[in-house]
């Protein structure tokens, strides 16, 4: 389990993080998120040690972080952390020992994770020979060769197609369930929203958004409503509560400012003809990451 | 941590060696020095298959018929000269119109002989388009040769008379301090120090610097660096890349002298010569290991040579150091070339007054300057051969190079810390001194 507890992080008078506490349970998949310049990267060089004067703690198994607990942890840069004149195969021995393996037992290792990910043609050849959707296989199996009880992932799905998309969402959901603790950072609030439990957003270093998923939806107060069939829109937007109404295809999605207005929405589309769908949802992610974020920033 | 430095070590000279560019470079290398130390075999090879002899008809106008007298001494003069200069002489009995038109033909040289009422003969060279430079200097010294032995004989004076008129005045050379070498004797003592030690040491010095560069920057330019970081302390990431290298650059100078001995070897079966004194003489290096002995050079080097190398290995640790900090505080191999300009201009300071320390004989400047840090390595050797400076000054630039590696090492190493996770150039020198000041 790993606990950040109040963790505050200055370089010279500017406050990169901000007094930061969370939490990522065996098992569990915590989400970072923020705006780029937001701390994201401050925190994970805190987590990986290799930023040691900060104020706070974090500890990892109820140790402090150093290099006998460096080696539990495994980290996929957003940017390429490949050395791309080495092969496959010594760059994965490369950082298998350095992350405490025995360097005769990477190569099993490897085969077993080149033929999952399908590129097990590849292991011999040099990393910058390969395309960057199979740099980011190799990326991703360099950090959790070794097996890392805490696995940070930072934009995981960069440069990937749809289907090794989801072949990587399979392989962290199994991490996952074999107890590995996993910190996802990326932009894309549906990748989040997919796997994240819980999650702080980050704001100049301070967390704006902090907690569970499912309650972070539910203390949102504005919420979306979908409907189709033929609406008077322009009637609807002088319903009281009503924020703004889009068309999506057949549908329209109607923003509310609070869940008390629902009833005055279904009212006034009641008399309309062929109302097919009436649907109340949560407002998403990337409804309340943009919000929360965009309030912060004009304070 | 120690398994982890081993294995740091270790990929980062595999690195290095295991590249097909690595056996390339010391396949030209073995086979420049195989050409090098056999040159004289290579020219002769190469020059036998040459047809360079050149054909020179000879008119003889003359009223002592002087054209065999000119003949033999031409090819006496001309064998000499290995055959270079190799002609096909024949005294030609057709007129001079017939022998001008061979000449423009056949690419011949015409020698017309005629008596001169003054200088006993003259003499016109003709040809088509200009006559070899070198011939046409034994053309001259053999019909030089020949008037002499005409003016001899029309003033009565024989050879050996004119011996003693033509022998140099002899002056003998006496130093009253036996300890100063001769100008001369330096010249040659730096003669052979220079290619051996001096200019090797030099270009593996660059090499080394370049190097540990390029490495560094290779793991900063990508986040791999914090992968690496996570897992060891900078300090053995700085270990292992100081060893590797080092070793290397070792490797490398064994490789050298390993081409070396090969090309002796080939100069052995190729000359048929099958011992070292004999091989010395006929590289012409008899001389060079007289000198040697009688300035008393040969007798120390048992002290020379392990100084020597204590004090170059050293200064190769003092540059690796100094490289991996200026590598550390870059963000890339382009940056590192401008900042690493101040060292290859130190290095090439210590090269130029090693080429030139024959000329400093008796500076305290020189003497003061041989102590100095990443020059000493390049200077010292070649002041202490020439004899300027004592064992004690070599010992004194080892203990100062030492203290330098220390303090380096110390302080450095607290540049390297805070550069090495360093992505930015912002602010740079003051984030550098200000982890030079933090413990």
């Amino acid at each position: 389990m790993l606990k950040v507890e109040h963790v505050t992080k200055y370089y010279g008078d500017l406050c990169a993080v901000n007094d930061l506490s969370f939490d990522v349970a065996d098992g569990e998949i915590f989400g970072l998120l923020g705006l780029n310049g937001a701390g994201k990267t401050t925190t994970f060089r805190m987590i990986m040690g290799l930023i040691d004067d900060y104020t706070g703690s974090i500890l990892l198994d109820g140790k402090k972080i150093d290099y006998s607990v460096t080696d539990q942890i495994g980290f996929l840069t957003e940017e390429r952390s490949l050395l791309t004149k080495m092969t496959v195969l010594d760059q994965i021995k490369y950082y298998g020992v350095l992350k405490g393996m025995p360097e005769d037992s990477i190569e099993k290792k490897l085969d077993y994770w080149l033929e999952r990910f399908d590129i097990k043609d590849y292991k011999n050849k040099k990393i910058k020979e390969l395309s960057k959707g199979n740099q980011q296989k190799i990326q991703f199996i360099s950090s959790i060769i070794h097996e890392p009880k805490l696995l940070i992932l930072d934009e995981p799905f960069s440069g990937l197609d749809p289907i090794n998309v989801e072949l990587f969402k399979q392989t962290i959901l199994e991490l996952k369930n074999k107890g590995t603790s996993i910190i996802f950072s990326s932009h894309r609030m549906e990748h989040v929203e997919m796997f994240c439990e819980k999650l702080v957003v980050l704001v100049k270093g301070k967390s704006v958004i902090n907690g569970y998923l499912k309650d972070i939806k539910e203390e949102y107060r504005k919420k979306n409503i979908i409907i189709c069939g033929d609406i008077d829109t322009k009637k609807l937007k002088n319903v009281k509560g009503v924020i703004d109404i889009t068309k999506n295809g057949d549908n329209y999605l109607v923003k509310i400012e609070d869940k008390k207005y629902v009833n005055n929405v279904f009212k006034a589309i009641s008399k309309c003809d062929n109302i097919t769908k009436f649907s109340v949802e949560d407002a998403s992610l990337n409804e309340i990451f943009i919000e929360k974020v965009g309030e912060t920033y004009e304070k | 941590m120690k398994n982890k430095l081993k294995f740091l070590t270790k990929i980062s000279l595999n690195k290095k060696i295991k590249t097909k560019w690595f056996a390339i470079a010391n396949i030209i290398i073995l086979v420049a020095i195989v050409c090098l130390v056999n040159a004289d075999s290579l020219v002769k090879f190469f020059g036998g298959d040459f047809d360079n002899t050149t054909d020179i008809l000879v008119i003889d106008n003359t009223e002592e018929q002087i054209y065999d007298e000119f003949k033999s001494t031409y090819e006496q003069a001309s064998s000499y000269l290995e055959d270079t200069t190799k002609a096909n002489i024949t005294l030609y009995e057709d007129s001079e119109e017939k022998a001008k038109e061979e000449v423009k033909e056949e690419n011949k040289v015409l020698l017309i002989l005629e008596d001169d009422n003054t200088n006993f003969i003259k003499a016109s060279l003709i040809s088509n388009s200009g006559v070899d430079v070198l011939i046409s200097q034994i053309i001259t010294s053999s019909l030089n040769s020949v008037k002499s032995n005409i003016a001899l004989n029309y003033y009565n004076i024989t050879p050996d008379k004119l011996a003693v008129i033509d022998k140099s005045v002899t002056i003998e050379k006496i130093k009253l301090d036996d300890s100063q070498s001769n100008d001369e004797t330096m010249e040659l003592l730096m003669g052979v120090a220079f290619p051996i030690i001096i200019l090797p040491f030099f270009m593996l010095t660059l090499f080394l610097v370049q190097m540990i560069g390029a490495e560094i920057n290779e793991e900063k330019t990508t986040r791999g660096m914090e992968i690496i970081i996570s897992n060891v302390s900078p300090k053995v990431h700085f270990f292992s890349k100081l060893l590797a290298s080092n070793i290397f650059v070792i490797l490398q100078g064994i490789i050298l002298i390993v081409d070396v001995v090969i090309a002796l070897i080939i100069r052995m079966a190729t000359t048929g010569v099958n011992n070292i004194s004999s091989m010395v003489e006929t590289a012409g290096l008899g001389d060079v290991i007289t000198t040697l002995n009688s300035s008393g050079i040969l007798n120390n080097l048992i002290y020379i040579i392990p100084l020597t190398l204590i004090l170059m290995l050293l200064t190769l640790v003092a540059y690796s150091l100094v490289a991996g900090i200026l590598a550390s505080m870059t963000t890339n191999i382009e940056d590192y070339q401008q900042v690493q300009t101040p060292i290859v201009i130190i290095s090439l300071i210590g090269y130029y007054l090693a080429m030139m320390a024959v000329m400093f004989d008796g500076s305290l400047f020189i003497r003061i300057l041989s102590y100095v840090p990443f020059i000493s390595a390049l200077l010292s050797p070649a002041l202490l051969i020439l004899g300027q400076i004592s064992i004690i000054d070599v010992i004194i630039s080892t203990i100062i190079l030492i203290i330098s590696i220390i303090l380096l090492f110390k302080y450095g190493l607290r540049i390297y810390k805070v550069g090495i996770l360093n992505y930015s150039s912002t602010g740079l020198w003051k984030k550098m001194f200000k982890a030079v000041r933090n413990q």
